[in-house]
């Protein structure tokens, strides 16, 4: 098919073919036969070079750093929304470490105000019948000390006027319920409390119990808890607060204008002249002086209300889970835990796929504009 | 025994090992040559030579023989690599446009095949870029037509009949010169 002509073109086009210097020739050889290790830059000449040598390192070398530096933020926005996301749903979950289902209902509760805490349970003690380690996912309750819990209400409410209220509920065995009533009674007395209402009763496990309501000095309210929560096993404790400071200054001002008044009436009463001017005075300050009372009577109750908090504590008996409405920590206690930790997880999965989406679409999306940009570019070098 | 048979079996190169390293015994200097016809210049194209051997021992795990020949898939990572080089420079490809060293040839032919070439060398700077590639492909590279096609994307059919009118140009531009 080729000609002479042809042939002798193809030997000078052979001619003319360039061919590596010997030296290059032996050192590729010896890169070959150690395995092309990577050099550290492909021009090490000058500046312009190594940017071009830092370049040529292809998007495996920048992937390799930007996997680490972008991955650490990614992950942090995703937990960190993951928990805002699943702390706000459950804004409106009663977070107290109230284990009993009527706890939360028997409490007096203000919703406009009040707020629940969660309350660090006191460690375990002795392995004792209905022991909190048999409720869910709370540490076990025993008879060591518990922390007051008030203190944060204290700096918040120093000029405020709250009221405060608790519930504590406390197992026990039968045997135990009267020497625990008279715990009771001292740790109140200790306090400057009040026993307002008491009921002991006697019998089988379940049937025994007893039920106080105390006030405790506000200020010793802490103490107070701690030392009721000593008495015996803990299985729930909840509290609750309620600023009453506005009904309160209303209410001093409200016996200040009386005041004002009956010194007004005072005045005019020295001013009368006649017997009928006088008696319609009387009877102004006279109802003035029963608003003035009836005010001042408000107003300490209102202060009292500040001042002594409600405490509300029974002693129950029997196993746990009449108070709890569980029972020993078993396979659907176990369920329900693996299915909130799922739940979790899935929570955090979403939250990373909607944050880890767009930012792979967008950059699947680049690397494809990318590459058909390398291509073209490569294309248009020949033409 | 059996410790010795595994620190053997440990110490024999694989057989993509092998079969990379008689790819590159084979195509040494026939890549850096079409390297070189692409870029002319030396020192550049030792290096974008290197890179290019290097690129394809990273990525030998990745060779699919079903998709083409393996000196077709060295000559693709090369061309890459040489077109990245101009692409950076900013330069146009000027194939073999620089005049070929061809006192160094040593000319033993004499006069008569120094002219010739020379001819040669003056007709090759007319061609287009993708004309003068492919006649580096061909024979500077020494890849048959369905390597070409396989390096630049076309068909078979399609590469041969590129390369024979840019032969066929060649010719002319060689008949123009003399």
């Amino acid at each position: 098919m080729e000609t002479p002509r042809d042939d002798q073109l193809i030997a000078d086009l052979h001619a003319l073919r360039p061919a590596p210097r010997p030296e290059f020739a032996a050192e590729l050889d010896q890169r070959a036969a150690a395995g092309f290790p990577r050099r550290s830059r492909l021009f090490p000449k000058s500046p312009p070079d190594l940017f071009t040598a830092m370049r040529g390192k292809g998007p495996a070398h920048l992937r390799r750093l930007l996997i680490p530096v972008g991955g650490v933020p990614v992950n942090k926005i995703a937990v960190t929304t993951a928990v805002k996301a699943i702390k706000g749903s459950g804004s409106n979950t009663n977070l107290s470490m109230d284990r009993s289902g009527d706890g939360g209902a028997s409490h007096p509760a203000h919703p406009s105000v009040e707020y629940e805490r969660a309350v660090p349970m006191p460690e375990a003690g002795e392995a004792e019948v209905g022991s909190l380690t048999q409720s869910s996912a709370a540490p076990a309750a025993g008879s060591t000390e518990i922390q007051p819990s008030n203190e944060g209400f204290d700096a918040s409410s120093r000029n405020r006027a709250v009221e405060r209220n608790a519930e504590l509920v406390l197992g026990a065995a039968p045997a135990d319920v009267s020497e625990d009533s008279s715990k009771v009674f001292e740790a109140v007395h200790a306090h400057d409390g009040i026993v307002m209402n008491s009921s002991t009763r006697e019998g089988k496990p379940g049937e025994a119990g007893a039920r106080f309501e105390l006030l405790i000095p506000s200020a010793k309210l802490g103490d107070a808890l701690a030392a009721l929560s000593a008495i015996d096993e803990v299985r729930s404790r909840h509290e609750a607060t309620n600023d009453i400071t506005a009904p309160t200054v209303t209410t001093g001002e409200l016996l200040q204008d009386s005041k004002a008044r009956i010194d007004s009436l005072l005045a005019q009463l020295e001013a009368t002249e006649t017997e009928s001017e006088r008696e319609a005075v009387e009877a102004e300050l006279a109802q003035e002086r029963r608003h003035r009372s009836r005010l001042r009577a408000e107003l300490q109750h209102l202060e009292r209300r500040a001042d002594y908090s409600r405490v509300l504590v029974r002693i129950e008996t029997g196993a746990a889970e009449e108070s709890s409405g569980g029972g020993a920590w078993g396979i659907g206690d176990a369920l329900d835990d693996a299915g909130h930790i799922l739940a979790v997880a899935a929570a955090v999965s979403v939250v990373a796929l909607a944050i880890l989406g767009p930012i792979a679409l967008v950059a699947l999306l680049a690397w494809l504009a990318h590459r058909a940009w390398v291509r073209r570019e490569r294309r248009r070098v020949l033409s | 025994m059996e410790q010795a048979l595994v620190a053997e079996a440990q110490a024999a190169p694989r057989a993509g090992d092998l079969a990379f390293e008689r790819l590159y015994r084979s195509s040494r200097d026939d890549v850096y040559a079409y390297v070189a016809s692409l870029l002319r210049d030396g020192p550049a194209a030792e290096e974008v030579t290197a890179a290019a051997f290097e690129r394809a021992y990273r990525k030998r795990n990745h060779f699919d023989p079903e998709r083409g020949e393996p000196r077709a898939w060295l000559f693709g990572i090369a061309r890459n690599a040489a077109l990245d080089e101009l692409r950076r420079r900013g330069r146009q490809a000027e194939l073999a446009a620089e005049p070929a060293d061809l006192e160094s040839l040593g000319a033993p032919e004499g006069a008569e095949h120094h002219e010739r070439r020379l001819a040669v060398s003056a007709a090759l700077e007319r061609l287009q870029p993708s004309e003068r590639e492919l006649i580096a492909l061909k024979f500077f590279a020494g890849l048959e037509n369905r390597e070409i096609a396989r390096v630049l994307g076309l068909s078979e059919s399609n590469a041969g009949t590129r390369l024979h009118r840019a032969m066929t140009k060649l010719r002319e531009a060689c008949d123009g010169n003399a």
